[in-house]
């Protein structure tokens, strides 16, 4: 008899959130506001969490970083140079309620896409970057992310600079269409005359890299670093275990997964990631 | 003195009023269609009585039958309760022909204050104000246009007769009213077999106001305050609160005194309501007058400490009132949510079936009036409200307080029904402010609508 009891508690917590909003703990004069590690599930004060470059100090889970915390994180300080900041979708394809999704985006993140590219220095070494950045739309690929992405990869052709593409997408944009596939075989061609010219391409993949991304750009660079337990893949979990009928391990797309089975080079904590891509780029500098 | 009542109805206030006649020493019988069989009414009473077929026409409503059945087991009263027979002059008539109490005003009072267009007319005369709009039936269609436009739109159209909801149209303009005029008095002599029609102003941001009255039969009235019945869907009450907290002392003691003076007015001899709407400049006006107990007694109990049904009974027996209109006082502040067995997620469609799990709220302050038990099959041929949750507090904000946690309590398993509706009201800032209007009901559930449509 006791359900009845269950269900009513379980549709009065549903009202509660209704007519409550989340408040930021505040505890007087000194303004501590925490953080609940979504692994550990562990309070953190946030100041402790920038500490340690948004990981959690209690079991080393990567909160997702937007694109500048990034850039301020792996490169030499103000050495970021943006190019390309401006462009933004015309949302010419009408697909419903589209350029109405881009405007909030745009307002809550302060980009005009998913992904930020330009040149930076690391250890005085001249690079061209692009970061992508989840909060927008997923980081999903249109064609002005793509289009940027290509843009970066000539750019880097052009001055000789190695690059650097730091991944976090929800794969094409499914609002654009085809035109968003597109993008996959774009990069891709450029990748491929920039590696001709004998350019080297480093590629980091965070959480999550997947879909279009991950089957373009994501998985063509020179050497492919990831960070610890980042979701990696094509499609997702459910829709394999569908199609194929067969239950897939637990660990099944992420990193550690990755890296056993020989897709990543490398699996790096995010505290190590600006060593271990300078050690890179000097080694590439060498065999130059 | 009555020693055996026979309850005219079902549910709830049969339970009700049962319970009054076992607190006075009275003996109750109770009657049922074939559909009640097991209802709680029919349990509880001391007798019981089978008088006819589920649908209420032969039941309930069964006139033939029902005195049948009183005389049949010794029966000195009759109480109708509310609906069905509560307002049939007729009936009371014929309850007083056959030589038996009928627990209820004098008939000449019910057949009077059913008729809207004299009620208006006497209290007009009484010079109680009433709400702008025609003394006399409209016996034309232009007739009516040429009253509607002196008035002003937005007016409504009333079925002289109508009442529970029913024979009402809201009118705009002059199309919607040529519109309205035919269809509303065939509606009208259907359902009431009387096809007048009268006109009354539309006051769209108005709070509905009633007072209660207690009379006996050597012409003492007192009122027990008012109350603010004001949440209405479709004209159907849902959630009524006493005393209305809105109303400055002046305002309360003219709106109390004008309700005793309609009551002395027609001679009342029994309990009763008057109704008054007010608009925004707290300007009231007579409505109508409900010569029966009412659902929403129980927030005025609360808050007076007076037991409405049992001085209905000593009234019809002849007794003079034993309270004094100094000894009412108001104490606190009672709110009553009526659960009905509607599903407010899908526009209040009635639902019907199997109670499997019952849990009633309880502690200091909260009543419940229902006729529910674990197990009762709710059958499909009667009104919807299973139950009544009142809780009091010192304060308006304590008695929402308290009915908040009374309603996270009540379960009610097994049947679509409204509990979770109320529960939200409880938290919406207009009610708690309680600066609604009878316009609210309807805002609020489109909101609600819009708000979460998965709730």
């Amino acid at each position: 008899m006791n359900q009845h009891f269950d269900k009513r508690r379980e549709r009065l917590n549903l009202f509660q959130a209704l007519f409550t909003k989340p408040k930021t703990i505040k505890i007087t004069e000194k303004e501590l506001d925490f953080v609940v590690c979504p692994k550990c599930n562990k309070a953190i004060e946030s100041s402790e969490v920038k500490k340690h470059i948004s990981v959690c100090p209690q079991c080393d889970y990567h909160f997702p970083l937007t694109a500048f915390q990034r850039i301020d994180s792996i490169f030499d300080n103000g050495s970021f140079y943006e190019v390309y900041a401006k462009a933004s979708s015309t949302g010419l394809n009408n697909f419903p309620d589209y350029l109405n999704k881009l405007t909030r985006y745009q307002k809550e993140t302060s980009l005009n896409e998913a992904v930020v590219v330009g040149t930076a220095k690391l250890n005085d070494i001249k690079v061209a970057v692009a970061i992508m950045d989840s909060r927008f739309m997923m980081g999903s690929m249109g064609q002005v992310v793509g289009e940027k992405i290509t843009r970066i990869i000539e750019l880097a052709h052009r001055r000789k600079y190695p690059l650097i593409i730091f991944t976090a997408s929800g794969g094409a944009r499914m609002q654009e269409g085809i035109m968003s596939l597109m993008q996959m075989a774009k990069t891709s061609a450029a990748l491929e005359r920039f590696n001709q010219a004998g350019g080297f391409y480093l590629t980091v993949l965070t959480h999550p890299t997947t879909g279009g991304v991950s089957a373009s750009f994501a998985m063509l660079g020179d050497i492919i670093m990831a960070e610890p337990q980042a979701l990696i893949g094509f499609a997702g979990r459910r829709v394999i275990e569908k199609t194929v009928k067969e239950q897939l391990p637990d660990n099944f797309q992420t990193s550690e997964f990755l890296y056993e089975k020989g897709f990543v080079d490398q699996i790096v904590h995010r505290k190590d990631l600006r060593n271990k891509i300078y050690q890179c780029l000097m080694f590439h500098k060498e065999i130059k | 003195m009555i020693q055996k009542c026979l309850i005219a109805n079902r549910g709830e206030i049969a339970v009700r009023i049962i319970r009054a006649c076992k607190d006075m020493g009275i003996k109750t019988v109770a009657i049922y269609s074939t559909a009640d069989k097991s209802s709680l009414h029919v349990l509880l009473a001391d007798e019981s009585v089978c008088v006819g077929e589920a649908n209420s026409k032969d039941s309930y409503l069964n006139i033939n039958n029902i005195l049948s059945a009183a005389l049949a087991c010794g029966a000195d009263a009759i109480h109708p309760g509310f609906g069905f027979l509560a307002e049939n002059a007729s009936f009371a008539r014929l309850v007083m022909a056959c030589g038996l109490i009928f627990i209820g005003p004098h008939p000449d009072v019910i057949d009077l204050m059913g008729n809207k267009i004299n009620a208006r007319n006497t209290m007009n005369r009484a010079g109680v104000p009433i709400i702008p709009g025609s003394l006399e039936p409209i016996i034309s269609m232009d007739e009516g246009l040429k009253q509607a436009q002196s008035i002003g739109y937005p007016i409504i159209l009333k079925a002289a007769a109508g009442g529970g909801g029913k024979g009402i149209r809201m009118i705009e303009d002059d199309e919607s009213f040529i519109q309205a005029f035919n269809v509303l008095r065939q509606e009208a002599k259907n359902y009431f077999n009387d096809d007048s029609l009268y006109i009354e102003k539309l006051f769209v941001n108005a709070k509905h106001i009633e007072v209660q009255i207690l009379a006996d039969q050597f012409g003492h009235v007192v009122h027990l305050y008012e109350r603010d019945c004001s949440f209405q869907r479709r004209h159907q009450k849902m959630i009524e609160e006493a005393p209305c907290h809105w109303l400055t002392q002046e305002i309360r003691q003219n709106i109390c005194q004008a309700a005793v003076t309609a009551a002395k007015a027609v001679k009342y001899d029994s309990v009763g309501t008057i109704e008054f709407l007010m608009d925004e400049e707290s300007k009231f006006y007579f409505m109508e007058m409900n010569t029966r107990i009412q659902v929403e007694h129980p927030v005025t109990e609360m808050i007076t400490g007076v037991d409405i049904v049992k001085h209905m009974i000593r009234s019809a027996d002849k007794q003079k009132l034993s309270i004094k209109q100094k000894d009412i006082k108001i104490n606190g502040h009672a709110i009553e949510c009526r659960i009905i067995s509607e599903d407010y997620r899908n526009d209040f469609k009635p639902s019907v079936g199997r109670i499997n799990f019952y849990h009633a709220p309880g502690g200091k302050d909260v009543r419940i009036d229902s006729a529910l038990y674990s197990g009762y099959e709710i059958p499909p041929f009667y009104d919807s409200m299973m139950a009544k949750l009142i809780t009091s507090g010192s304060t308006r904000l304590n008695a929402i307080k308290r009915m908040r946690s009374a309603l996270e309590e009540f379960i009610v398993e097994g049947v679509e029904n409204n509990l979770e509706f109320c529960y939200l009201t409880m938290f919406n800032s207009n009610f708690v402010t309680g600066r609604y209007t009878t316009q609210f009901a309807n805002d609020w559930i489109k909101e609600l609508k819009e708000r979460e449509p998965t709730l």
